[in-house]
């Protein structure tokens, strides 16, 4: 625990410009998914990966595009098939055939923020060497180990698991990703206005011809904010004040998921790890040095429903984790 | 071959052919049975009785004798017979008068044919031995032996289910579970007093929290949603966010009198935890409405 002499006011006003410029940028692009955008700053600052779960089509890759084009980041896009393998993302060494030696060729994941796309539609094999790397941050080809770049932060997207040609990841490999999202729908009104800009789009000219244009075409490639804002940023987060009596909030929470009779597997020491760095986050984002229940009881749902498993009699009421979380923290607020 | 050879050899055969007969005709012996023990079949076999063929003279059930021509055979002006008799009772008896003549004619030129049956048992003894009574097994009584069995398996589930238990356990005091109010006075009073510890404190801001969702009924409201409504409102609101700032921030307010604020919910009960009349809307933030989406 920390505590900042400066005012909040002043120490965090260039950090918070730098995040909201983000969000409007993000905002001119992606309609109505602040949410969403808040989670991928929180997973940005905190350097804990970030998984969006939603069916296809909620901009989740548009979304991503953005996030890494504001800042500057390296961006690096993976489309998980079936028939990737390993060395698809990490690298492999090749033998040159000028000097027979091998050189080694670094994969995608050398990146500073990358995108698994439809993570779940890979072979597990494949899911794992992604993790791995995740949990370590450097992979090993061959027998040499390179470290990955920092900041280095995978935002993975998968399909609901109950679509067809999907290979559910199990829960250890879960719990390596700090938040799971779920995307639902626009409303009405965001709907409409997807619509309407998507009506505006227009066409690209592309030589002699011409392309519709796209929403990532909307992009644009100026960015809004550097590296090192990014680093401050990162660097302001660990100055977020975290009190005891938030900490007993979280391990009365995260207790609680552990004894509870319809939980078969509770939380991990982990999830109240990522329960406080990710709420530390969101208090910046919010504009605060101090953490509040508020951000706890707002990234409860993400931190913590992909870490926890019902028993099979609650399965067979027709109980989902959803209610059973919810459950807990109204017990806790109760 | 010479005529010699195969004479001698014809004479063999006819030697051999001889031994045969001979040996057959032992073997073929007519049986002669006059002898037999009450109930068992003898025969009187080649039989040559004179005169015209003869059959079995109709038998009654007290016959001492029964007697079956098994064959007849013409034998040169009268027959042979081949007979099957069973002796019925000890004696001696003359199978010629269980015979009569097919054409009617008198049998009186007939032959006595005797035959001795004798008794396996002492003289006297009609049956082997005297029935003894046996005791006849009990029948039915099923059902009464079923609610017998239900009745005693009944007793003894009762007895195990309040005799048993009683005596195995001792009787468990009986705990009221302390209400809502129960719980948050003391918190109050501890803090107002400036004698808590963190995890009364904690505890305090969750107890006000479950409090105040009571009471403006966001019992419904997701935690986030409710805390959100709660910071708005305005009796609430200054309570919930003094608290905040003394908890959570790192350099809390000195000059709040915990006494003075917290002096409301010193006396609360479980009344109090009823919602109030007018519930109050809830006002969501632009971040938590999203999410509640």
């Amino acid at each position: 625990m920390t505590a900042p002499a400066a005012s909040p006011v002043v120490r965090f006003a260039e950090t918070r410009t730098f995040l909201d410029q983000i969000r409007t940028r993000v905002g001119k692009v992606v309609v109505g998914q602040d949410v969403v955008v808040e989670r991928v700053l929180i997973a940005l600052l905190t350097s804990g990966h970030l998984l969006l779960q939603g069916v296809p089509g909620l901009a989740k890759t548009l979304l991503v595009a953005a996030v890494s084009k504001t800042v500057d980041l390296a961006f690096a896009r993976i489309q998980f098939t079936i028939d990737l393998l390993p060395s698809d993302i990490v690298g492999s060494e090749i033998l040159d055939q000028k000097t027979h030696e091998f050189r080694t060729h670094k994969g995608p994941i050398f990146t500073n923020l990358l995108l698994a796309d439809e993570i779940n539609r890979a072979a597990p094999k494949v899911q794992s060497a992604l993790l791995e790397a995740m949990q370590e941050r450097r992979v090993t080809i061959g027998n040499q180990t390179y470290p990955l770049p920092a900041p280095f932060l995978v935002i993975a997207t998968q399909n609901p698991v109950e679509q067809a040609g999907t290979f559910e990841l199990p829960e250890a490999q879960l719990d390596r990703f700090m938040l799971l999202h779920r995307l639902g729908y626009l409303t009405t009104e965001q709907e409409k206005e997807v619509l309407r800009r998507n009506v505006a789009l227009g066409v690209r000219r592309d030589g002699k011809g011409a392309v519709a244009r796209t929403e990532f075409d909307a992009l644009g490639e100026q960015q809004t904010g550097s590296s090192e804002q990014l680093v401050r940023a990162m660097e302001d987060v660990q100055q977020v004040h975290v009190s005891e009596a938030f900490l007993e909030h979280v391990v009365e929470i995260v207790n609680r998921t552990r004894k509870h009779p319809k939980l078969e597997l509770g939380c991990s020491p982990r999830a109240g790890i990522s329960l406080v760095k990710s709420s530390r986050a969101r208090a910046l984002i919010h504009g605060r040095d101090y953490v509040l229940p508020e951000d706890l009881f707002a990234l409860a749902e993400d931190v913590i429903l992909h870490r926890i498993r019902l028993t099979y009699e609650a399965v067979a009421e027709g109980f989902t984790s959803q209610q059973v979380l919810q459950e807990i923290l109204s017990e806790v607020a109760r | 071959m010479n005529d010699v050879g195969m004479a001698s050899k014809h004479r063999l055969a006819a030697f051999v052919a001889a031994v045969f007969c001979l040996l057959g005709g032992l073997l073929a012996q007519a049986r002669d049975e006059r002898k037999a023990a009450v109930g068992m079949r003898s025969a009187i076999e080649q039989l040559v009785l004179p005169g015209s063929e003869l059959t079995t003279a109709p038998t009654t059930l007290k016959a001492p004798v029964a007697l079956r021509i098994v064959k007849v055979w013409p034998h040169g002006t009268t027959f042979r017979y081949d007979l099957e008799w069973t002796g019925l009772e000890a004696g001696t008896f003359d199978l010629a008068k269980f015979l009569v003549r097919k054409d009617g004619s008198p049998t009186t030129d007939v032959p006595a044919i005797a035959v001795e049956v004798a008794s396996a048992l002492p003289a006297g003894m009609v049956e082997p031995s005297e029935l003894q009574p046996t005791p006849a097994a009990s029948l039915g009584g099923y059902r009464t032996l079923q609610i017998v069995a239900a009745i005693v398996w009944g007793i003894g589930l009762l007895a195990i289910l309040f005799v048993g238990r009683r005596f195995r356990r001792p009787k468990a005091p009986v705990v009221a579970v302390p209400t809502l109010a129960d719980r948050l006075r003391p918190l109050v009073e501890a803090v107002a007093a400036g004698k808590s510890d963190t995890a009364a404190q904690a505890e305090l801001e969750r107890l006000l929290v479950a409090f105040w969702r009571a009471r403006l009924g966001l019992g419904e409201q997701k935690a986030v949603d409710a805390i959100m409504t709660i910071r708005r409102h305005e009796e609430a609101g200054g309570l919930l966010r003094q608290l905040e700032a003394w908890l959570h921030m790192p350099t809390p307010p000195r000059d709040v009198d915990w006494a003075k604020l917290l002096q409301p919910y010193r006396a609360v009960t479980a009344e109090s935890f009823a919602p109030i009349a007018a519930p109050v809307a809830a006002a969501k933030p632009a971040v938590a409405a999203k999410e509640a989406r």
